[in-house]
């Protein structure tokens, strides 16, 4: 049910719906920064509590037992209870999981509840051993030991296959990453060269599914490789297709892989449209409502498409 | 293979589909009364599922393929979101699942043993000055016996501030300690260790005290009366707990490792619950009755009442009933149930 991709860290999830879609696990390096963001939080907690507590002791009659009663009970509660309670309510999520976008869900992939954040919150203490002394930094500090090296957690992680610590592995749980994904932004072909190849790509020509998935890869980076890169790049594939069409050994490699895109995901109704719109703003949802079929598909960068200077005659 | 008109339908429901997963993420119960909100989210949530899973014959971008996993898992942990903490069931838990596990758990047994068993042992020689001598000294040490003495010098009295701060501190020191007894489980040696200690330097103190010729004797017992039965057993059972814990690691009972250490952290739950909670009514008792200037009397009363509510619920309760047996034997909450058959098929 739960395969595992032993290449990309990534864990399948069946829905209900009986569709198959990955998570990406959140490995060590990215759980720290949420874990020492709780941390910070809980202490900037502490330390308000304690002001407002102080303020309210000078200025309300209260005994002041019951002021540190009230204090040691708040740093009991966050030093315990912090993790557990923001994981039951928030959906997985402790506010540093939510600043870094990370989530807690069960390995089977339905969310968290309240025994498995219990779990794994009061587990927490085992992976940070072995603690330690403050003494090893200064020999008169007091010998509490309080620094946790994390060893038992790492070690853990990197024998589990979804990056699981202790608490995890008894709570049956995994960490994901949980960010909204860029909106696939669009490959601008504006270069008419393009088409004018795609053209003279012959009619019967059929791509094997392999072949457009390699060709979509490649468009989708090339803006982010240097053209020298792009040219040695797409010329392991373009070299043997060259000879096939019968097109000049000197057509660049890279405009003939934009032709195969062009030709294998953009219809020519669509090109037209570009010439029409102005490329759409790059605006945080991504599209408009502008962005008709004209624009298409994936790409993280957005100047994507200048293309090397011409080398294309006129094919043969 | 002409996808763009393809994808262009299909995109505005995607967009419309992450827009609602942000709004969302700032709400805490987003699907509260808005029934046609619900069936729109669903709806477009299986949409995206079926893009998704038609993306090979699509041939999507790999790139599209990637945003559609991202978004379909987004989705998904919207709709299927955190059962909130339900209150009947926790207790319904605690106060009929709990019991029985705890009961049945030969762990429990164990600690029991160990801690009340070391503790014994220790009073008993410390207390016999004659038979052994030094015992208690070199235990506790001189300093300790010292500051032990001066402690319960004077006869118990305190104000109402001392009472509250107090309780305060039990709660935070104690509490602390178990559940690190716990946490400290899977490492297993730590939680024997804290048991052992404790049994052995509390029986020590108590065995001193009891001599006849310690002076502050009175004082300390009436001191410890009221609150001993709850934290005594509240210490073996966060041992317990770990070691539940710490032995799923290595008698996996023919489950697979990682299975028996989540099937056995399940079972160590209402063990550490029950002790947490009674690490709770330890500070209480502790920080209010234990140093009040009330007669012993009355403190054995409390002492005694408090046995018998820990009677009542470990073994009145506990004890395995074929009628309770009927009721929980399937209940997804017991970490006993039909012990290991279902996991091991799995």
């Amino acid at each position: 049910m739960n395969a595992q991709n032993a290449i990309d860290l990534t864990a399948v999830i069946t829905t209900p719906e009986n569709i198959q879609f990955e998570y990406r696990i959140a490995g060590p390096f990215r759980r720290l920064p949420a874990l020492l963001l709780d941390f910070a939080i809980r202490m900037m907690c502490l330390v308000a509590i304690f002001i407002l507590m102080m303020v309210v002791g000078a200025t309300a009659a209260i005994p002041s037992g019951m002021i540190f009663f009230l204090i040691l009970l708040a740093s009991f509660a966050l030093d315990w209870f912090y993790g557990l309670f923001f994981e039951t309510y928030w959906n997985g999520q402790t506010p540093g999981k939510w600043l870094t976008m990370i989530q807690v869900i069960s390995v089977d992939g339905r969310p968290i509840n309240a025994y498995q954040a219990t779990v794994r919150n009061f587990l927490r203490l085992a992976d940070f051993a072995p603690m330690v002394s403050l003494e090893m930094f200064a020999a008169d500090a007091p010998p509490a030991y309080v620094i946790p090296t994390f060893l038992v957690s790492l070690i853990c992680m990197t024998l589990t296959s979804r990056f699981q610590r202790l608490g995890d592995l008894a709570a049956g749980t995994m960490v994901v990453v949980n960010e909204r994904s860029w909106v696939p932004a669009n490959v601008k072909l504006e270069d008419t060269r393009v088409v004018s190849l795609s053209e003279h790509i012959p009619a019967n020509f059929r791509m094997s599914p392999t072949l457009a998935k390699a060709i979509a890869l490649y468009a989708e980076r090339r803006g982010r490789i240097s053209i020298g890169r792009r040219t040695e790049l797409a010329s392991h594939l373009a070299n043997p297709l060259l000879k096939q069409f019968n097109f000049r050994d000197d057509t660049s490699p890279d405009l003939l892989l934009c032709a195969l895109y062009y030709r294998a995901f953009v219809s020519k109704e669509a090109f037209s449209e570009v010439k029409r719109f102005a490329p759409p703003p790059a605006t945080d949802t991504g599209l408009t409502s502008k962005d008709t079929d004209a624009t298409l598909l994936v790409n993280l960068m957005p100047d994507s498409l200048e293309l090397p200077p011409p080398i294309l005659k006129a094919p043969l | 293979m002409r996808i763009a008109e393809l994808l262009e339908k299909r995109r505005q429901g995607w967009l419309e589909l992450e827009r609602m997963c942000d709004s969302f993420r700032s709400v805490k119960y987003p699907f509260a009364n808005q029934g046609s909100l619900v069936s729109r989210f669903s709806a477009l949530y299986r949409a995206a599922c079926t893009d998704l899973s038609m993306a090979e014959q699509y041939q999507l971008p790999p790139a599209t393929v990637e945003y559609l996993h991202r978004l379909v898992g987004r989705a998904h942990s919207q709709l299927y979101r955190s059962r909130q903490f339900a209150t009947h069931r926790w207790f319904h838990y605690m106060s009929r699942v709990a019991p029985q596990s705890i009961f049945r758990d030969p762990c429990v047994k164990v600690a029991f043993i160990v801690f009340f068993g070391l503790f014994t042992l220790s009073a008993m020689i410390s207390w016999s000055e004659v038979r052994f001598p030094g015992f208690a000294e070199r235990i506790l040490g001189a300093d300790q016996i010292k500051a032990l003495e001066t402690n319960f010098d004077k006869p118990l009295e305190k104000n109402f501030n001392d009472y509250v701060m107090m309780s305060g501190f039990y709660i935070k020191h104690n509490t602390s300690i178990g559940l690190q007894c716990f946490a400290l489980g899977p490492l297993i040696l730590p939680s024997l260790c804290a048991l052992a200690y404790n049994a052995v330097v509390l029986g020590a103190s108590f065995g001193y005290m009891a001599r006849s010729d310690v002076e502050q004797g009175d004082v300390f017992f009436q001191f410890v009366t009221a609150h001993g039965v709850f934290e005594l057993t509240a210490i073996a059972l966060s041992a317990a707990s770990g070691l539940r814990l710490g032995i799923g690691l290595f008698a996996t009972g023919g489950l697979r490792r990682v299975d028996s250490f989540r099937l056995n952290a399940e079972r160590a739950l209402p063990i550490i619950l029950a002790s947490v909670v009674l690490f709770f009514m330890a500070a209480f008792t502790e920080g209010f009755v234990s140093p009040s200037p009330l007669p012993y009397f009355f403190k054995a009363c409390v002492a005694i009442l408090s046995s018998g509510l820990l009677m009542y619920y470990f073994v009145v309760l506990g004890y395995p009933h074929p009628d309770i047996d009927r009721e929980i034997a399937n209940s997804e909450d017991n970490p006993w149930r039909s012990v290991g058959v279902d996991h091991a098929t799995r």
